[in-house]
């Protein structure tokens, strides 16, 4: 086993060992190591600042929409009080109306209760001369006396 | 594989260029090179992406390519492994246990390439490793703990009369830390090695059956890549473990 058997060989591969480990190492340790750190936690920043400004924008999202919907209910409450009014409004209208009619109704069924009761009159009236003067048209003639003598 | 060639030659250490200091022979070996292509793939595979971002001025600076991201995967897989494992004291010893994780990982899959060498398949290696674990996290333990730091082998809740007998036996498995976490990535990166040269042997040797063994060394090669992840997963975690211990003692 060559492992074993070149002993002649040990110290030149522990030397070359030594060396080659200790340049690696001085060099990752003061050179690459620290670079690759950097650039990690550069990046590391960066995400974090994103994270914290995402959470600024998330908030003001939030408010704007608390903000949009209050007035949202805002208008709608609005919206149902111009409505209400609107119909409260349009009713005592039409009941007014439908008073005033009333009343105007009535009023013209009296004036024509009214004239039909006049007419009534004058028209018994009237028949009552006609009959008047028909009967004394007659009486005159069966009694031969004067219209002007006979009284009834 | 040349015929009759040991499966165990791919392991041999080969020397490039010759170099002696001080009377000790540090030659450049094949085992010395995939290190340096180790090395050399870590650092810029993980720094060259981010050389590019620039101080980002827009959003779209902020998008990682798409190697940026293979190297952030990277990143927060060993970040998410020291948290879950250490806590939050973890973050210092997080380069460390970065380094021994790309290392030997990427050290196991560059072994897959046909030809490359496989340096953690080396116990001296392993060993190396592991050791340097053992004792930097026994030293934290001291540093963090001072002389309680023993009261680490003693389990709390236990009558005392138990305490002789139990004792040694956490002092031994506390010591052979470092032997199991080494000769568990060895042997894995041994064995599994072997056994694809094994069969690709048989993939010759058969003739037009060789198929059948080809078919198998490429679900063994997947296999083996899956070893190769997993065996640095188990490394890094181990050191998280361990240094969770020195850190809280129970």
């Amino acid at each position: 086993m060559p492992q074993l058997e070149q002993v002649e060989f040990f110290i030149s591969q522990l030397f070359w060992l030594g060396v080659f480990f200790v340049i690696l190492f001085t060099v990752l340790t003061y050179i690459t190591l620290p670079k690759i750190r950097a650039f990690l936690n550069q990046r590391d920043d960066f995400v974090k600042s994103h994270i914290s400004k995402q959470d600024e924008l998330i908030k003001k999202a939030e408010s704007i929409i608390e903000n949009y919907e209050a007035k949202l209910t805002e208008a709608k409450n609005q919206a149902s009080q111009i409505i209400n009014d609107a119909k409260d409004k349009a009713l005592k209208e039409s009941e007014d109306l439908i008073k005033a009619t009333e009343v105007k109704i009535q009023h013209e069924i009296k004036q024509t209760e009214e004239r039909v009761a006049k007419e009534k009159d004058t028209a018994i009236s009237e028949l009552n001369d006609q009959l008047k003067d028909s009967a004394t048209n007659f009486l005159s003639k069966v009694t031969n006396i004067e219209k002007g003598n006979i009284n009834l | 594989m040349a015929k009759g060639e040991s499966p165990l030659k791919q392991f041999e250490i080969q020397p490039i260029v010759d170099i002696n200091f001080l009377g000790f022979d540090i030659s450049f070996t094949n085992s010395a090179l995939w290190m340096t292509i180790t090395t050399a793939f870590i650092l810029i595979f993980f720094t060259a992406p981010f050389f590019k971002a620039k101080k980002t001025n827009s959003v779209s600076d902020l998008y990682p390519t798409r190697m940026q991201v293979a190297a952030e995967l990277g990143f927060n897989f060993i970040n998410s492994l020291l948290a879950d494992t250490v806590g939050k004291e973890g973050k210092k010893y997080f380069p460390l246990v970065f380094t021994l994780f790309m290392f030997i990982l990427f050290g196991n899959l560059f072994g897959m390439i046909p030809y490359s060498f496989t340096f953690t398949s080396h116990i001296i290696v392993t060993l190396a490793l592991a050791m340097g674990v053992f004792i930097f996290v026994t030293v934290l333990g001291f540093v963090k703990h001072g002389v309680k730091f023993f009261s680490f082998f003693v389990i709390p809740g236990l009558p005392v009369y138990m305490l002789p007998l139990l004792i040694p036996i956490e002092i031994i498995s506390y010591l052979s830390r470092p032997i199991s976490l080494s000769v568990r990535l060895f042997a894995n990166m041994l064995a599994g090695h072997t056994l694809l040269k094994v069969f690709a042997g048989f993939v010759s040797a058969l003739g037009f059956f060789g198929i059948l063994p080809l078919v198998f060394i490429i679900a063994l090669t997947g296999l083996e890549i899956l070893i190769a992840f997993l065996q640095a997963y188990v490394f890094a975690i181990l050191t998280c473990l361990y240094i969770n211990d020195a850190l809280h003692l129970h």
